[in-house]
């Protein structure tokens, strides 16, 4: 068996599962194109599975859970872009993967290729619990307080064809982090967790109701300390209650969120209370030998003494100028002595925000290989991790990544922009989101400049379903439809993280070059009236936001 | 998806994606569908409205989904007046590579639309 670092490895039984589940959809698609199914019965079969209709083709969604992959994963992904798209794959907000080009009649092929490295694509779409992501930097950075990616994968199996919320009245998400900087949006999320552990053993805080979208709402607290023994009975009193009360009627009210505004998080809290007394808990009781069992299938990177690690890379950053700002804005500490995370940001300047190519792909598996015990993860701001590098092997990394052309120093700053597809892309999109992103990201291309903006969000979003999360940037951008023609509203002051926050509405919808022009203003108006050390949401909430509009609507 | 009334040098096409890889299609004039915009059939709202009807009644057997008309502007080159349209019609607008081949027909000055004047 090949062992992987970083996440759960399949068992035999896990892998029998998805060959039924791929020899099911393979009988579905077949009575799809012989027509004994019709579209509307199909539809809801081929989301189960992944695959929308968009605007061009068919889109395959991979789940990525947690955000980790292996190495010979990432290679295949490559290896799918290659033989059954177009080169390409588009990391998303929720740490899966894209596939923009498909064919409906390869898409039983293609669950079989992820199939043969224990990938799928369940639950990537429809009214179920989606995805469960996590901290891109679980079990590696030096702040954390627990490794989530144990209790991730217990959600994973868990959520995975639950029988009783296969159909909900809408999407769920689930972020789960053990920092105490949530790097996950955990408010922002139907549910979002945050562990901790305690000389009782690991406490969960768990908050409802958040997202984006139409209606952004953060979330609210509704248990701050859940024992691990009782999480999944919370989570379950807390599913069962949204899918008995959550709107059916309206697509636009059947989110959590709504729920949880309409009754008050008190009631809801009650309501769960309820549920729990109710509930048969031993049996779902999670115990430790249970958590033991899952954590047994997680294989450790095997860390060495790198004595002069330190030494090595502060040689190499003297030297070389470029290095040294790319690992003051691309690293970050590692728990582990003599080794760095390193973010390999996927927004070069002028290029598609979370855009990889086939060889990129592949690249990028191979560095992780030799330098990072195999492991690659994505983040929710679209870029990927190298977790565990040693530091006397961070210069031949950036080397490596500079030859695949991802070397940009940009994390956090101004060009490393979240941003959906758009209406390149997707059906649903009033306006493309990629031309925009790319205009911004170069205008600021030039990294010493973004070096002196300093931490900068801006997140764009094509339409209302927010899949750019434009409300939760410092700065963002939603794309509108006026009579056929694309305009982009600015928010100003959204912010993820542990004081999250929704930005609101600058003022009228712009033109895109007119809209470009009024966020270059924007952050004009922010360098000339910063004070010392001063951040972008520092000065907007010291000066208000009235010297910003006037600035942004100058010359409109 | 409800259509709307061409105006002046306008007309409504057909348009659909094929079942089989979800690509775009037009309709012609002989019922086919094609993929290249400029062999589309123009339509009249009421022509459209029954073209539609049998496009629905074949579509299993055409081996297409999603069937609606899109309104352009006539010429050469059909345009269509919404952005949406025109992504559809002529290929992502950010990778030159993905472009259909009926792009490279356009003019130079006309790689978007204008809107529609409601």
């Amino acid at each position: 068996m090949t062992v992987s670092v970083g996440h759960y490895n399949y068992e035999e039984k896990d892998r029998a599962f998805l060959e039924e589940r791929i020899v099911e959809f393979e009988g579905q698609v077949k009575r799809r194109l012989e027509g004994s199914l019709t579209e509307d019965e199909f539809k809801p079969l081929r989301l189960m599975n992944g695959i929308y209709l968009q605007l061009h083709a068919y889109m395959f969604r991979v789940a990525i859970p947690y955000g980790i992959l292996d190495s010979r994963q990432l290679h295949k992904l490559a290896d799918i872009s290659e033989n059954f798209d177009r080169g390409y794959g588009h990391f998303t907000t929720r740490q899966n993967i894209q596939f923009n080009w498909i064919a409906l009649e390869d898409a039983p092929t293609i669950l079989r290729e992820l199939a043969s490295v224990d990938m799928h694509a369940i639950q990537t779409s429809g009214n179920c619990i989606r995805n469960v992501t996590s901290d891109e930097y679980a079990g590696a950075a030096d702040d954390e307080l627990m490794d989530p990616r144990v209790h991730a994968e217990i959600l994973r199996q868990w959520s995975t064809l639950h029988p009783e919320f296969s159909f909900l009245p809408r999407k769920f998400k689930i972020a789960i982090s053990g920092s105490p900087e949530d790097r996950v949006a955990a408010r922002f999320h139907d549910i979002g967790i945050l562990a901790r552990p305690s000389e009782k053993g690991p406490l969960f805080r768990i908050f409802v109701g958040g997202g984006l979208g139409r209606i952004p709402v953060v979330g609210q607290e509704i248990f701050d300390s859940v024992p691990e023994m009782e999480l999944l009975a919370t989570l379950e009193a807390i599913l069962r209650v949204y899918n008995a009360y959550g709107r059916r009627d309206s697509l636009y009210k059947s989110r959590i969120k709504i729920l949880v505004q309409t009754i008050g998080i008190d009631a809801y809290r009650k309501e769960v209370e309820e549920e729990l007394s109710q509930m048969d808990l031993g049996r779902y009781r999670l115990s430790a030998e249970k958590v033991a069992a899952i954590r047994a299938r997680f294989a450790s990177p095997d860390f060495v003494d790198v004595p002069d690690g330190d030494a090595v890379l502060q040689d190499h950053k003297a030297t070389n100028p470029a290095f040294a700002q790319w690992v003051d804005t691309n690293t970050h500490k590692h728990r582990q002595e003599g080794y760095i995370i390193a973010t390999v940001s996927l927004k070069a300047p002028g290029e598609i925000p979370g855009d990889v190519t086939a060889a990129q792909m592949h690249g990028l598996a191979a560095l992780a290989e030799r330098h990072s015990f195999g492991e690659i993860r994505i983040t929710h701001l679209q870029n990927v991790v190298l977790g565990h590098v040693r530091k006397d092997e961070l210069f031949t990394v950036w080397e490596g990544l500079k030859a695949l052309g991802l070397a940009t120093p940009n994390l956090g700053l101004v060009g490393d922009m979240v941003c959906c597809p758009g209406l390149d892309y997707c059906s649903l999109a009033n306006a493309r989101s990629l031309p925009i992103a790319r205009k911004i990201g170069a205008r600021f291309g030039d990294t010493a400049l973004q070096a002196e903006i300093g931490a900068l969000n801006i997140n764009i979003s094509g339409c209302i379903n927010a899949c750019g999360h434009h409300h939760a940037g410092n700065i963002g951008l939603l794309g509108v439809d006026k009579h056929g023609d694309e305009f982009f509203q600015i928010l100003l002051g959204g912010k993820f993280g542990e004081n999250a926050r929704i930005g609101t509405i600058l003022g009228p919808a712009l033109a895109e070059d007119e809209t470009v022009d009024a966020v270059a203003r924007i952050i004009e108006c922010y360098l000339s009236k910063r004070q010392d050390g001063e951040t972008f949401l520092e000065t907007l909430q010291r000066i208000g936001r009235e010297p910003f509009k006037e600035v942004a609507y100058a010359t409109a | 998806m409800k259509s709307s009334r061409p105006g002046p040098g306008e007309a409504l096409l057909i348009t659909a994606n094929r079942l089989l890889d979800g690509r775009i299609v037009w309709r012609d004039h002989s019922g086919k569908w094609r993929e290249d915009i400029r062999q589309a059939t123009p339509f009249t709202f009421e022509e459209a409205e029954s073209a539609l009807e049998t496009a629905e009644k074949q579509a299993q057997q055409e081996g297409v989904v999603g069937i609606y008309d899109v309104l352009v502007r006539t010429g050469s080159v059909p345009q269509p007046v919404t952005m949406r349209e025109h992504v559809r019609a002529f290929g992502p607008t950010v990778n030159p590579d993905f472009a259909y081949v009926a792009a490279s027909s356009l003019p130079v000055s006309s790689t978007a639309p204008q809107g529609t004047q409601s």
